[in-house]
């Protein structure tokens, strides 16, 4: 079964309980809930009287079922009330918008603006206590409720199209409204319904409790605490047993609401994914297996990742989003990632700084060698969590891929620029904030001095981005780790993004590593110098930008390239574009042998049995496919064509 | 640009907030006139016996009932503009004299209460989230859901049963003024201050920690983490700063919950705030005195909404532009 209607069941079976036994209360007990003798007041429980009897000789028993059927009698009537009329308001409201939503769901909205008991207790003042009374004020209470759930749904159903279609039919705005609308709404409703049903039972009791509600002799659960609460000393049990009856009704109608809600509300459905990101904030490697051993040196290269496996937990077992994947990154070397999404690319961007979202994701095999700006080599993969919020933001920055979503909304950017670089430093403030100044003005933010104080909200995408660089630059690292930077902004931000790349890159300190992550290979050529093509977690091709893109040994890369759209410099003509068929394999897909055989021209039998292996075939360069050699002479045709940015993608 | 966005945004609420005032007034003045009958019989009419034609006539004329309503109307604002809120009908003292006295007790109440649930409700609830789905996080939201459906006053009467009677703890209620002995004072406040604290910070606690599960999530989290940020610093600069917002918005709704609890929680501790005062003066049908209390809570309700939509804006400067 559904787990949500396994949620769902067992409350539905309670609150279903409690409504039965307060339904067919005459035939449970035989006791007169009002008769009393006064002789046998508070009585303890006996044969005759199973849960005592009250300052009066009443039957507890008998009023707490009787007392049952007039509170939920009240809550469910008013509940229904208010439902018909609200979500009639709402519903008219919604559909027909104008002078229409003023006199309906406007109209309603103003009793919102009391406090509930109060606006209760006005009217009780005038009409006097009683059932009658309660079930009036409750209507009023929650019609304002129904009406607005009514009228939001009705607003953002009206333009779907199966009422645009019955609307084109003919079908009167009657029938559209409770034919149409009305049965597709109801999930929220039901929700409602359930929450005016528990608030009710509230404020009925409240009510009666101060009575001011139900009047004696008609028994309620807040009339019955009321009365015990004057002997409560001596003879608890006759205030206990109202007090559970009430808070059992009411927490199984809230638990009913929450399940309801779940089935009817997708949102709250989510929450269950939430568990990796708690986790990992909190649950810190243990120190002791920290080692600050000293890596393998690697000549002169910022970082060296080798054979580095990535796995995540599935409900299916195991998935390698990276699988043995070795790269290095030189002293000034700009190397791009491409692959399509699921490639595994950003996985490998995010490990350098050890931020894989945990605990489904982790490094199981492989290493991750870093220099820090002192010549040390960081041996990453092995570093606690205290030792890797040193290296990070000091070492080696990150720049992510939505600048609109990637700074935090509360803080101006000069805050946020000057919290990394006073992490780092020992500033104080003040310099902290000029040195953001510097750094906005670096990135070629015009009137930094003033724009430091903006929010995030208050700049457009390609200023946030290029705030989110002068954070990556702000304690000058020796690497940065870029997952797409421009993918999300327009066209020609694009561009100056790319131009601050490479300014940056130009400038005074040459010595920055820089990984760009894309799977745009336009940008690739406009600022990488060595290109790695991934495809489901491994690197497929390898080598110099220049090379890669005139004599490219791998189909795949061979099919990125065809899919950029191209102009003939010479002639001025347009490559044909033609796209890679099919689409990345999910997680537990991958095909056996050669993982891109399914989508690949050139396949032969053997390549979907034969695992390729990386065969460096020239120096520098390298790819994993069985036909490699094959290849060379049928790509050279693209060799002199221009590849321009044009489109992007 | 940011201080000019703030200054429009504060005159707007405060506009808005006016406006309410107005609407709310006007409400109450016509609730004893649509509501079908002759108000001034129904206002008698308790105990079911009919009232002489005498009384009626009597009460009539005091309600000013006799007047058009127009004229009504006129005279009821301008009596509330100079402070006037009618005498009431058991005493004929003066309505807003009494209300003076009692407003600042109930005030008092409605902060501790809602100091409490803070600093309980907001702790627990990252703590719970921070521990999503372990012994912690089920065990608080466990009890946090009785919490919220325990009703104020029998959470009130039990409390006043194990704590006052039975361990003989606290007093079981009453009022001791501050200026006579600050200490007894405190010690009155604490049982109803801690009963309406009960339901306030098990909705804190639920936001908060749905709030906290949701900005963990957030892509500037990441950028904190990568920037070099402690554990500790990206929960409480990045985390808990950015879900006090959607809190402090669910604390607002609650803020009509929360005064009709107050209603309750004053009558069961025998609290002399505004609201066992209103609870005499409904069973007493005095009108008057109602309606002053009525209105005055509900200006204090309009208020607190007003406070919780300023203090949001200084928390999320997104939400001055709108």
């Amino acid at each position: 079964m559904n787990p949500k209607l396994r949620r769902l069941l067992p409350r539905l079976l309670l609150v279903g309980l409690i409504l039965g036994l307060a339904l067919f209360a005459p035939l449970l007990t035989d006791q007169d809930p009002v008769k009393m003798t006064i002789s046998e007041r508070l009585q303890p429980p006996s044969a005759d009287h199973y849960l005592g009897q009250d300052e009066y000789g009443r039957d507890i028993l008998a009023r707490l079922l009787y007392g049952a059927r007039v509170s939920l009698a009240v809550a469910l009537l008013a509940a229904a009330a208010a439902g018909v009329i609200g979500v009639t308001l709402g519903l008219v409201g919604g559909y027909f918008g104008g002078i229409a939503e003023l006199f309906t769901v406007r109209l309603t909205d103003i009793v919102l603006s009391f406090p509930p008991m109060l606006l209760a207790l006005l009217i009780v003042t005038i009409l006097g206590p009683g059932a009658e009374t309660l079930t009036l004020v409750l209507t009023i209470l929650y019609t304002p409720g129904y009406a607005r759930v009514a009228y939001g749904e009705t607003l953002s159903a009206r333009s779907v199209e199966y009422v645009e279609a019955s609307r084109a039919l003919g079908a009167s705005p009657f029938r559209i409204l409770f034919r149409t609308i009305l049965p597709n709404i109801s999930g929220p409703l039901i929700v409602q319904f359930s929450l005016t049903v528990a608030s009710a039972i509230l404020i009925e009791s409240g009510l009666s409790f101060l009575g001011l509600g139900v009047v004696p002799p008609d028994s309620s659960w807040g009339l019955m605490i009321r009365a015990a609460r004057g002997y409560m000393v001596y003879s608890p049990l006759p205030l206990l047993w109202p007090c559970l009856a009430l808070t059992v009704t009411v927490l199984a109608v809230n638990a009913l609401c929450d399940a309801l809600r779940d089935i009817y509300d997708p949102k709250a459905a989510r929450e269950g994914g939430l568990l990796q990101a708690a986790r990992s904030l909190v649950r810190f490697p243990v120190a002791g297996e920290a080692r600050r051993a000293e890596a393998e040196p690697a000549e002169d290269a910022q970082v060296k990742v080798s054979d580095l496996r990535i796995e995540f937990a599935t409900p299916h077992g195991a998935f390698a989003a990276v699988d043995g994947v070795s790269l290095a990154i030189g002293r000034g070397e700009t190397v791009a990632v491409v692959g399509e999404s699921g490639s595994g690319k950003t996985m490998i961007g995010l490990s350098i700084l050890r931020l894989i979202p945990g605990p489904h994701g982790s490094i199981t095999a492989g290493s991750i060698a870093l220099r820090t700006k002192q010549g040390d080599v960081l041996p990453l993969e092995q570093l606690d969590e205290e030792a890797l919020e040193e290296v990070r933001g000091r070492d080696v920055a990150m720049v992510f891929q939505e600048p609109m979503t990637s700074l935090n909304p509360v803080y101006p950017v000069g805050e946020q620029i000057a919290e990394a670089l006073r992490r780092h430093h020992d500033l104080n403030k003040r310099e902290a904030l000029a040195k953001a100044i510097e750094l906005l003005e670096r990135v070629g933010i015009p009137d930094a001095a003033l724009r430091v104080r903006d929010y995030p909200h208050q700049m457009s995408g390609g200023m946030r981005q290029r705030v989110m660089i002068a954070i990556a630059l702000s304690c000058t690292p020796a690497l940065v780790v870029a997952d797409e930077p421009t993918t999300a902004l327009d066209v020609t931000v694009q561009a100056q993004i790319l131009d601050l790349f490479q300014h940056l890159r130009d400038e005074g300190d040459s010595d920055l590593g820089l990984m760009f992550i894309t799977h745009n290979l336009g940008v690739v050529a406009e600022i990488a110098d060595r290109v790695l093509v991934m495809y489901c977690g491994r690197i497929v091709e390898e080598g110099p930008v220049r090379e890669v893109f005139r004599d490219p040994r791998h189909p795949y890369t061979r099919g990125l390239l065809s899919s950029i759209p191209r102009v003939n410099q010479a002639t001025g003509e347009r490559a044909p574009l033609t796209a890679i068929p099919g689409t990345v394999p999910g997680p537990g897909e991958r095909p056996q042998g050669c993982a891109f055989a399914p989508r690949c021209a050139f396949a032969e039998p053997r390549c979907s049995v034969e695992e390729p292996v990386a065969h460096s075939f020239a120096p520098g360069r390298s790819t994993r496919c069985l036909r490699w050699d094959e290849l060379g002479p049928a790509a050279a045709r693209d060799t002199e064509r221009e590849i321009t940015q044009e489109a992007g993608q | 640009m940011g201080g000019g966005g703030l200054t429009t945004y504060v005159a707007r609420r405060v506009l808005i907030a006016l406006g309410l005032v107005y609407i709310v007034t006007t409400i109450v003045f016509l609730v004893l006139h649509v509501i079908p009958g002759d108000p001034a019989m129904l206002l008698l009419s308790g105990g079911g016996v009919d009232p002489s034609a005498e009384a009626v006539a009597e009460l009539r004329r005091k309600l000013g009932l006799d007047q058009p309503i127009f004229t009504q109307y006129i005279d009821y604002l301008a009596g509330l503009l100079q402070g006037d809120l009618g005498n009431s009908f058991q005493d004929d003292h003066p309505v807003a004299a009494e209300i003076a006295k009692r407003l600042p007790r109930t005030i008092e109440l409605i902060l501790a209460a809602a100091l409490l649930s803070v600093l309980t409700g907001l702790p627990l609830g990252t703590l719970a989230a921070l521990r999503q789905g372990g012994i912690t996080d089920r065990s608080l939201s466990l009890v946090a859901g009785l919490m919220l459906s325990v009703p104020v006053f029998v959470t009130g009467t039990l409390l006043v049963l194990v704590f006052a009677q039975k361990l003989q703890w606290v007093p079981a209620g009453g009022f001791v003024e501050w200026s006579r002995d600050p200490i007894r004072h405190l010690i009155h406040l604490l049982m109803p201050a801690v009963t309406i604290a009960m339901g306030l910070s098990a909705v804190i606690f639920r936001m908060m920690r749905t709030t906290v599960l949701e900005t963990l999530q957030q892509e500037w989290v990441r950028t904190a983490r990568a920037k070099g940020l402690s554990g500790r610093s990206v929960l409480l600069r990045h985390v808990v700063r950015n879900a006090l917002g959607p809190v402090l918005t669910v604390l607002g709704l609650h803020m009509g919950t929360l005064l009709g609890g107050t209603v309750l929680v004053e009558y069961v501790f025998n609290w002399p705030g505004l609201s066992g005062f209103l609870v005499v003066a409904v069973e007493t049908r005095d009108y008057p005195e109602v309606q002053g209390i009525v209105l005055v809570i509900s200006f204090l309700f309009i208020l607190l909404n007003l406070l919780v939509d300023l203090l949001y804006s200084v928390l999320d400067p997104r939400i001055r532009l709108e």
